[in-house]
């Protein structure tokens, strides 16, 4: 039997893995738009499960404005990737350092 | 009245000081002295005109803390006025004087100004030392205690650029504080004890303390003796007495103006002024008084050895000073306070004579102090010689012996004589005989700085050609205070040294026979009080005063009246001791300086360990400096260098200079501009906050 | 749970007529300017857009002082969300003021830039106003959507898209942080809804999922307001950015994320406050003292500005650590002021340009007190007061929160923050020995549009006239905080 606590346990486990990948990952600033994703889907994760569990509805009415506001992020966030290729011609995380100190 | 008087010369020092850049310097010059002149014409007409009784004027209420309650106010009685006159005259008539003395000085350079500045200090101190004299209250009269010594601390320091005159006001300063630790120490304990610093009060209380002990460093004192001695000690300071005169003679840097001025006739002799002032207490505390008869004799003979073989001629005055005042004190001390007075009156207007005169001598010789390389003056500044035989005349109490017709000096310092005769006591004896010693040594070191400057050949060729009299604005005010120096005793003998009626009167002390009942039921309380201490010969006190209540008058007698009658009725030996003490003085000085210069300098040498121990003013500065000033120093500068330089600096400034940078360049190494490195710290700080909040939190 | 909705959303609306009214405008605005002028009426729509958010803040300041809900609990319309409002509003306002002419002169005048500011500012009206995680949430995203856009507005530099790209990651990140905090606390509690979240702590115990999810939103917002060890993207965007966004950045959004802390602390989480405090306490200190000592080795004006910011922030958390009513208003004092100072100053900073260039060189302000005296004693003041210095205004906001700090038995704290406004002195006043004891160098232009100057005097002067009464600020940071802690 599935219970809760399987839920929270892979929400958890995606939710680290996203953030790992955002620290660990040294090489393209895309993977760290994937990371962001993955965390919010695992949140999306826990809040579905705890709405089934608790048998409230509002738990997945949240994971809708979670979606719709990933997705309004996510496209900004590719905006400004745009921007800062064209300026510095790489997406390298280890290349934007410009400022520091 | 009163108030303008008082607050004029704070008018001329404000003006002078602050103001002159508006109206000028010259005319700063002449608004002070000015308004010194004005409170001068008052203080006389007050003088002349003052009404019996003591009044009491309040200008404001002062503090007002819990039982502590003070105004600030004026005490109008004989004494103070004395003390005006005194104070405005010579002030007046310094400021006159300083107006041609300071007119081109050589410490300057061409277009500083300095004038307003010296006008300014010189009026702020008559103004603090009004504020002193006509105090109600001991607070106020703190207040114009240190007043006065700012005054001199600056004056005395006024030439900023001499070293030896910086040292010189530090001196002053840092002895003065000893003595005023001791003054304030006395007022903590009357107030302590009375739960009043305003002068009725405690005087009022005067016979109950005779009664009371005191616990202090360790052990009971009467309280009236401690609080005797404690105020003592303050004037000691301030009046320069023995073990606490170091400072006077040093003070002598500033200009001789004010020398004249603050250390001489005015300043120094606040301490006299206080033990008269505070007479109801010392009445009851024989102890204290026998100590300020001690000191004050000593004074008078160690001042006068000391001064037998100084070369600078303003150190001569300032030795002769201590040691006149050490008459004063040796007169308030047997208890007849009137005369302390009269000599602090005839003392002010001829020692200001000398100095100013030696100013004067200074002035013509281009400040030239030393009196060796003086000689033959008389010829070239004759007016300047006379006025300062006059004041030598005074000083060393020329006179008519057995009657009452002489110089100042004469009729004031033999009655102080005559009465440390009268008062009979071992102690005073003992003061008698100093003093008439002293006496001879007055002498013979006044006529010295005679013969030495105005006689004898030229020792110094050019700067004698080139000497001349002073100015009249300078000379103005030494006429007048010849005159002073030749009267002023003859007119005030009876006033107060004559018989007690007149003296009664003069310092409105209720008569004899007035208060005879009040002091026949009084006498079982308040003079068996006294009584029962020994020193004070009850059966023949003339005055007492009922306990509880302040007693009238401004000085208070007890005893004093007693001794008055003895010294009047002295055999006649005594009364012609000081002037043939006097004589042997002026004939020995005559021999050594005009009929054989060379037997100083052999004595000098016979006699060699002498006359260093007197040159080097009985080696008292090497003491000091050996036992505190040198310990001072080295405790100093271990806070300094150990306290303040290591460990507070260097703990500010290690934070400052080496941990914040080091943590500085920390937190900018950190921030690396790396998105995973903040990433990172973020991380860490959720992961510690977790792990604190999983441990410590309120979790189940 | 089960209420009807519909007789509620008239009401609801009625309520959240200033957020809707403005939210339309800007909307309406961006399409208006699409179709017509575009960038030529930049200029225009930053002065209308200003004078909007200035009449509604008027609106929200005149409307009965009742508190309401709406929308079932999301929507809270109180006394301390107006107060929040109100100086979000007017901060935004004025700051939209002060930049335009820095953008003007550095072809950077896009009509979109007050128009996303507006809906930035209807974000933050949102979060202070939440009264469920959702609500929180959706503000807390607009408000983070739109600075994201902002930091990056200058699209060819690299240094404002590198800004933009860094705050966007680590924003997100916290986002995320927050939201997983969010998700914990609606399935531990049950609910989404902050006074039914608090109904579970009722026995002063909290569940640990419950408190992981206090953490994880607590960090959320420690992001937001720049709190140390979740600051290090404040220096770099506040460098990056355009100066007139940095300006923003500095004001408006720290009062809105200060003032949804203590919403969320004191609404959702009031009864675990031995909790929350100590993470405060936590984050205050390290915030005082790395905004202080980072900020030292600062050349670049902005830079130091944010590391100042960092400072601040940790003395507003002090108040909020601190507890109960008087922490709240002792951090609603603080945090007014903080905002007018930053706004004084940074419409100094926004004119500091040499040949028509901006500039940020601290060192390039060498001697300045000599060519702009007026200015310069302004600039003075307003550094003073920064430091803390009495008796300027910014020394009563700290001494506010020392004070709360002190009352709630957090002395230790109250000390340290004593020393980080002592070391934080420090740079402050080498700015002022720059303007007035520097040595001669390439003179900065001087000039200063109209703007720029009445708003630096201005806040100037009140930091000098503030000493009476604080302006009256101390009733209404007291009314606001009592309609928060009850």
């Amino acid at each position: 039997m599935i219970g809760l606590e399987h839920y929270l346990s892979l929400a958890a486990g995606l939710f680290v893995i996203g953030i790992f990948g955002i620290f660990l990952n040294r090489k393209n600033v895309i993977i760290i738009l994937m990371s962001i994703e993955l965390m919010l889907l695992a949140v999306n994760i826990n809040l579905v499960a705890f709405s089934h569990f608790l048998g409230d509805l509002v738990g997945q009415v949240f994971t809708m404005f979670v979606l719709t506001v990933a997705a309004a992020e996510a496209s900004i966030g590719l905006a400004i990737l745009v921007a800062f290729y064209r300026n510095r011609g790489s997406i390298e995380v280890e290349d934007v350092n410009v400022m520091k100190g | 009245m009163a108030t303008i008087l008082l607050f004029a010369p704070l008018a001329g020092a404000l003006i002078a000081g602050f103001g002159w850049r508006l109206i000028g310097e010259a005319a700063a010059q002449y608004v002070s002295t000015g308004l010194l002149f004005l409170s001068a014409v008052l203080a006389w007409i007050l003088f002349l005109g003052l009404e019996p009784g003591t009044q009491h004027i309040a200008l404001f209420r002062w503090v007002e803390s819990g039982t502590l309650s003070v105004d600030w106010g004026i005490r109008m009685d004989r004494l103070t006025a004395i003390m005006l006159i005194v104070v405005t005259t010579v002030s007046a008539l310094v400021h006159l004087y300083s107006i041609g003395y300071m007119a081109d000085d050589p410490e300057w350079k061409p277009g500083e100004s300095y004038k307003p500045r010296f006008f300014a200090y010189l009026s702020f101190f008559t103004f603090a030392m009004l504020m002193l004299v006509t105090s109600d209250n001991l607070l106020q009269l703190f207040f114009g205690w240190e007043g006065v010594g700012v005054a001199s601390y600056l004056l005395i320091g006024f030439y900023y650029r001499k070293p030896s005159a910086n040292a010189a006001a530090i001196k002053a300063f840092v002895v003065n504080r000893v003595g005023d630790f001791g003054f304030a120490l006395g007022i903590f304990a009357l107030y302590w004890l009375t739960d009043s610093i305003v002068l009725d009060d405690v005087f009022a209380a005067a016979p109950a303390l005779a009664d009371q002990n005191l616990a202090f460093l360790w052990r009971d004192w009467n309280a009236a003796n401690l609080v005797g001695v404690l105020l003592f000690i303050g004037a000691m300071g301030k009046s320069a007495q023995f073990f606490l005169h170091t400072w006077l003679p040093d003070a002598m840097e500033g200009p001789t103006p004010v020398s004249a001025l603050i250390h001489a006739a005015t300043m120094v002799t606040a301490g006299v002024f206080l033990v008269v002032r505070m007479s109801p207490l010392y009445e009851y505390a024989p102890a204290a008084t026998d100590m300020i008869v001690v000191t004050g004799a000593v004074t008078a003979f160690f001042a006068a050895t000391v001064g037998l073989v100084q070369n600078d001629i303003k150190r001569v005055i300032a030795y002769s000073t201590c040691s006149q005042l050490g008459y004063m004190f040796a007169a308030a001390g047997v208890g007849v306070y009137s005369v302390a007075m009269f000599h602090l009156l005839t003392h002010a207007f001829f020692k200001a004579l000398l100095f100013l005169c030696a100013g004067a001598v200074i002035h013509a010789m281009h400040h030239e102090q030393d009196m060796r390389r003086y000689g033959g003056l008389r010829h070239k500044i004759p007016q300047t010689f006379w006025l300062m035989v006059i004041g030598t005349l005074a000083i060393t109490g020329v006179g008519i012996p057995g009657t009452q017709i002489g110089f100042a000096g004469f009729l004031s310092k033999d009655a102080i004589i005559e009465s440390t005769w009268g008062a009979g006591t071992s102690v005073a004896e003992f003061a008698f005989w100093l003093l008439v010693i002293a006496a001879a040594f007055t002498s013979f070191y006044s006529w010295r700085l005679i013969f030495m400057t105005f006689f004898g050949q030229p020792r110094d060729s050019h700067a004698h050609e080139h000497a001349h009299e002073a100015p009249l604005v300078m000379r103005v005010p030494l006429y007048a205070l010849a005159l002073g120096a030749v009267v002023s005793g003859m007119l005030w003998y009876g006033s107060f040294f004559g018989k007690h009626e007149q003296v009664n009167e003069f310092f409105a002390i209720p008569a004899h026979e007035e208060t005879a009942a009040g002091a026949a039921t009084a006498e079982g309380s308040g003079g068996a009080a006294g009584a029962g201490h020994g020193a004070v010969p009850a059966g023949g006190s003339h005055m007492t005063a009922a306990p509880g209540v302040a007693p009238e008058g401004a000085i208070f007698m007890l005893r004093g009246g007693e001794v008055m009658d003895r010294a009047h009725h002295a055999p006649k030996w005594v009364k012609f001791a000081p002037f043939l003490a006097m004589l042997g003085g002026l004939a020995l000085a005559w021999l050594f300086y005009i009929r054989n210069t060379a037997l100083p300098q052999r004595l000098a040498a016979t006699f060699r360990p002498l006359y260093l121990f007197l040159l080097n003013k009985w080696y008292f500065d090497e003491l000091y400096d050996a036992l505190f000033v040198k310990n001072a120093f080295r405790l100093g500068r271990l806070f300094w260098k150990g306290g303040d330089e290591r460990l507070i600096d260097g703990t500010i400034n290690g934070v400052a200079m080496g941990l914040v940078p080091r943590m500085t360049r920390f937190a900018r190494a950190v921030q690396t501009g790396y998105v995973f490195t903040y990433a990172l710290a973020m991380v860490v700080g959720i992961v510690v906050l977790l792990t604190w909040m999983a441990i410590s939190g309120g979790a189940e | 749970m089960e209420q009807t909705m519909t007789s509620d959303i008239p009401t609801g609306l009625a309520i959240l007529a200033p957020e809707i009214t403005l939210a339309v405008y800007a909307m309406a605005a961006l399409i208006f300017a699409v179709y017509t002028g575009k960038d030529r009426l930049s200029g225009a729509l930053t002065w209308l857009t200003a004078l909007v958010m200035a009449a509604i803040a008027l609106w929200i300041g005149m409307r009965a002082p009742a508190a309401r809900e709406a929308f079932n609990g999301a929507f809270i319309d109180d006394g301390f969300s107006r107060f929040a409002r109100i100086t979000i509003l007017l901060a935004v306002a004025a700051v939209l003021l002060t930049g335009k002419d820095y953008l003007d002169r550095g072809r950077l005048a896009r009509f979109e830039y007050p128009i996303i500011a507006a809906l930035a500012a209807v974000g933050m009206m949102m979060m202070v106003s939440a009264g469920d995680l959702m609500a929180l949430y959706m503000g807390l995203e607009l408000q983070s959507l739109a600075l994201y856009v902002l930091a990056a507005m200058n699209r060819d530099n690299v240094k404002s898209t590198e800004a933009g790209l860094k705050y966007f990651v680590l924003g997100a990140l916290s986002s995320g942080l927050l939201l997983y905090g969010a998700s914990l606390a609606y399935g531990f509690a049950g609910s989404t809804r902050f006074d039914v979240l608090i109904t579970t702590l009722s026995d002063g115990r909290v569940p640990i999922g419950l408190l992981f999810g206090l953490v994880f939103i607590l960090v959320g917002l420690a992001f937001k307001v720049s709190a140390v060890p979740f600051h290090m993207w404040t220096p770099d965007v506040y460098e990056g950015a355009p100066t007139p966004v940095t300006a923003l950045f500095a004001t408006a959004p720290k009062m809105a994320a200060m003032a949804l802390m203590a919403r969320v602390l004191h609404d959702a989480f009031g009864l675990a406050v031995g909790d929350w405090s100590q993470i405060l306490v936590l984050l205050s200190v390290l915030s005082m003292l790395l905004g202080a000592i980072a900020a030292i080795g600062q050349t670049n004006i902005k830079r130091l500005m944010a590391y100042s910011s960092i400072s601040h922030m940790g003395f507003a958390l002090m108040g909020l650590a601190a507890g109960g009513s008087f922490g709240v208003q002792a951090m609603l004092i603080y945090m007014v002021i903080y905002v007018m100072m930053n706004v004084g100053t940074f419409a100094f900073i926004l004119s500091m340009k040499r040949d028509g260039r901006p500039l940020a060189d601290i060192a390039a302000l060498n001697l300045y007190s000599l060519h702009a005296p007026g200015k310069a004693l302004a600039m003075l003041i307003l550094l003073f007061s920064l430091a803390g210095i009495p008796p300027l205004l910014g020394f009563f906001g700290k001494f506010y929160v020392l004070k709360a700090a002190v009352d709630a038995g957090l002395v230790w704290l109250a000390g340290v923050g004593m020393i980080a406004s002592v070391i934080g002195a420090f740079y402050y006043l080498r700015i002022v020995y720059y303007m007035y004891f520097g040595e001669e160098g390439e003179a900065i232009d001087t000039s200063m549009p109209p703007v720029q100057w009445l708003f630096l005097m201005a806040t100037a002067a009140v930091m000098l006239l503030g000493v009476v009464n604080l302006l009256g600020l101390e009733p209404l940071a007291e009314a606001a905080a009592a309609a928060l802690v009850r």
